[in-house]
């Protein structure tokens, strides 16, 4: 069986990593290129660096920052996401270093692109981000952009999932907030028949192993509170004894 | 005017360019005020008891080693913390200062005193004074930095101490992050960090990252700088809490009881109206303040402006008045550093005017600097303030009854 992930994210706002609090609330936090580096000493088996104000057409990526994190020779996997427009965004953010590209906008905006996208990168490349919140009417999906939500189950029809290896799903209402992770959004696993990533309101070991224990959950997305104490991911790796996640490392000089 | 640079909080002065990181929300309200309305609206003594069932596990009971490392000086919050730990906590901590060689008559004196009246064991690190100035010049020219070592020293020779001895836990007074700008909320209850050091107090440069093929710095100058290993810090389960998330935490009420009850002394400065932040260094307040200026267009005193806002004892244009007043005041106390370090001023002058903020400051002719105009700049100019302003006390000067210079303490001398 392979082993299960847990993601570090990094979110970007205005060039700063930032602690995003659903998206509506944000307090700074420092360099992101410095979180990153981080991230990648304590071990974490996968980063999201997700810029968020990259969207407006005429911005597009941060390959600025993209060059920053390339120069400091990390070896954990990046995920970056942010103002990806089409092919030659993403072919250009996996030459400033990303292993992965994860697409929100695009999805929706332009499913062929998307495929576009998965045909030169390789599908395993593509993750699409789905914020998605449960509503008494079901599960809904929201478009950044217009603030609109839509059912997720009518939303699954129109988008290039056969272009996408995993989806993260993300609990955008409860992002930033302490144990706060909607349980009952992984019923979605039916609907879209994607392996997942949970993202948002994440923070426990006992939150995380409930989540890993679900087959569909391949890896789990921790932001704001990486922030908050020494060794955060090894700490949780550590609570994580017996879960199919790697050990936890810590870096030495004398070994 | 109001150019994205020069933007500012409209409760207290903060430039959304602050270095930490400033967020401003829709009403233009930043982080840090936000962040600071905890400190009325949290229940404090609720937060006391977290701190002490927190400390509680690190109590040694046979008493044969120390139960915290607590980073001190000569001023800055220092009698507070240990009074914190010490008389209220009920803990033995071993105290740990580093030398920064740029101490005052005033800052050793304060030392040397707070380890008489808490009755406390004290561990100070001399550095080679020599290592100290080849660091400094590296720092000056590649960040526009004399304060690096100062701050690296201070942030990493308690948990080398911590490592060192196996104390597992470090007590530090409040969090500048959130202090300054609300980085993190009081309940997240955030601890020491080494991506944090690196990030803000080092300005993203940790020791290694020094070393070049273009400059001389060895390695022999810039080991006692490292952080300790991920590997060794968790052996030993080292981890740095800060007492301003549990305690209210208010400067100036604070120096004030230390005043009072352990004979803290303050002194007053000519760029600030703080009489009590800083006493223990020549250059904090004077060239380390001016490059401050350079670099980020504000000073010490829009800290403490913006600080006594947030307290509701300035208001915002009393503080607008202060910063103008006190901004542009000169330097006394250059030459001393010029000698310390072997540069003479306008050579100086020159490596720093390479790291001016070219986003706040115009060239208009060779050598000659012009801030930028700021939307305040209409803000009148008032008299500067009477001694004892807001309650501020200074007591003696930073040299006491001394010769105006450093005090060199430790390995070799100058």
């Amino acid at each position: 069986m392979l082993n299960k992930r847990l993601i570090g994210v990094v979110t970007v706002k205005n060039g700063w990593a930032v602690q995003s609090f659903g998206y509506r609330r944000y307090l700074p936090l420092g360099k992101p290129e410095v979180l990153v580096h981080n991230l990648d000493r304590w071990g974490a088996d996968e980063i999201l660096l997700q810029c968020t104000d990259r969207s407006h057409p005429s911005v597009g990526p941060d390959f600025e920052l993209l060059r920053k994190v390339s120069d400091l020779g990390i070896s954990t996997p990046l995920i970056y996401s942010g103002g990806i427009r089409g092919r030659e965004d993403a072919l250009k953010v996996v030459s400033f270093g990303a292993d992965r590209v994860m697409i929100d906008a695009l999805l929706k905006n332009a499913p062929a692109d998307v495929e576009a996208v998965a045909r030169v990168l390789g599908i395993q490349a593509v993750i699409a981000n789905l914020p998605t919140k449960n509503a008494p009417e079901g599960m809904l999906l929201l478009d950044y952009h217009s603030g609109h939500e839509m059912p997720l189950a009518e939303a699954v029809k129109l988008l290039p999932l056969d272009w996408i290896s995993e989806v993260m799903l993300t609990d955008w209402y409860h992002e930033g907030y302490s144990e706060a992770f909607c349980m009952s959004l992984l019923a979605a696993s039916d609907l879209l028949r994607k392996p997942l990533i949970c993202f948002g309101g994440i923070s426990t070991s006992h939150q995380i192993r409930a989540l890993l224990a679900n087959d569909s959950v391949v890896a789990i997305g921790v932001g704001n509170s990486l922030n908050y104490k020494e060794h955060a991911i090894q700490a949780l790796k550590k609570d994580l004894f017996g879960v199919a996640i790697r050990p936890p490392y810590y870096e030495s000089s004398t070994l | 005017m109001n150019t994205k640079m020069n933007l500012r909080c409209v409760r207290c002065l903060y430039p959304i360019s602050h270095p930490l990181g400033l967020v401003l929300d829709e009403s233009g309200v930043c982080s840090g005020c936000l962040i600071h309305e905890e400190k009325d609206r949290l229940d404090w003594l609720e937060r006391w008891r977290k701190l002490e069932l927190l400390v509680a596990p690190y109590r040694v009971e046979s008493g044969k080693t120390y139960d915290c490392v607590v980073p001190v000086t000569g001023a800055h919050d220092s009698y507070y913390i240990v009074d914190t730990v010490k008389n209220r906590l009920g803990l033995n901590p071993l105290l740990v200062t580093y030398n920064k060689y740029f101490n005052t008559p005033l800052g050793i004196r304060n030392l040397a005193n707070l380890r008489i009246q808490f009755n406390c064991d004290i561990l100070i690190q001399n550095i080679n004074p020599q290592a100290v100035k080849r660091v400094t010049r590296t720092t000056l020219r590649q960040m526009g930095s004399i304060y690096w070592p100062c701050i690296a020293g201070q942030t990493v020779f308690p948990v080398q101490t911590a490592v060192r001895y196996k104390i597992p836990l470090i007590i530090w007074g409040a969090h500048q992050g959130i202090e300054q700008v609300g980085m993190y909320s009081h309940e997240h209850e955030v601890e020491m960090t080494r991506r944090y050091r690196k990030d803000h107090d080092l300005m993203g440069y940790e020791a290694d990252d020094l070393l070049s093929i273009f400059d001389s710095l060895g390695e022999d100058d810039i080991w006692q700088y490292r952080y300790p290993d991920d590997a060794d810090l968790n052996a030993v389960g080292v981890r740095g809490i800060y007492l301003g998330n549990y305690v209210r935490w208010d400067p100036k009420a604070q120096h004030e009881q230390m005043i009072q009850r352990y004979d803290y002394k303050g002194a007053s400065f000519p760029r600030t109206f703080d009489t009590y932040d800083h006493v223990d260094c020549y250059n904090f307040m004077d060239i380390h303040d001016h490059i401050k200026y350079l670099k980020c267009g504000y000073t010490k005193i829009t800290d403490h402006a913006c600080r006594e806002i947030r307290f509701g004892r300035l208001n915002r244009k009393q503080a607008q008045q202060l910063v103008k007043q006190y901004e542009s005041q000169p330097l006394i106390h250059l030459q001393k550093f010029c000698e310390w370090l072997g540069v003479d001023e306008r050579g100086l002058e020159f490596i720093l005017n390479q790291h001016r903020n070219h986003k706040l400051w115009t060239e208009t002719y060779p050598g000659k600097w012009q801030r930028k105009p700021e939307t305040d700049d209409l803000v009148q100019v008032a008299a500067m303030p009477e001694s004892g302003f807001l309650g501020f006390e200074s007591h003696t000067q930073l040299q006491m009854d001394r010769d105006d210079a450093y005090i060199t303490v430790g390995k070799g001398y100058p």
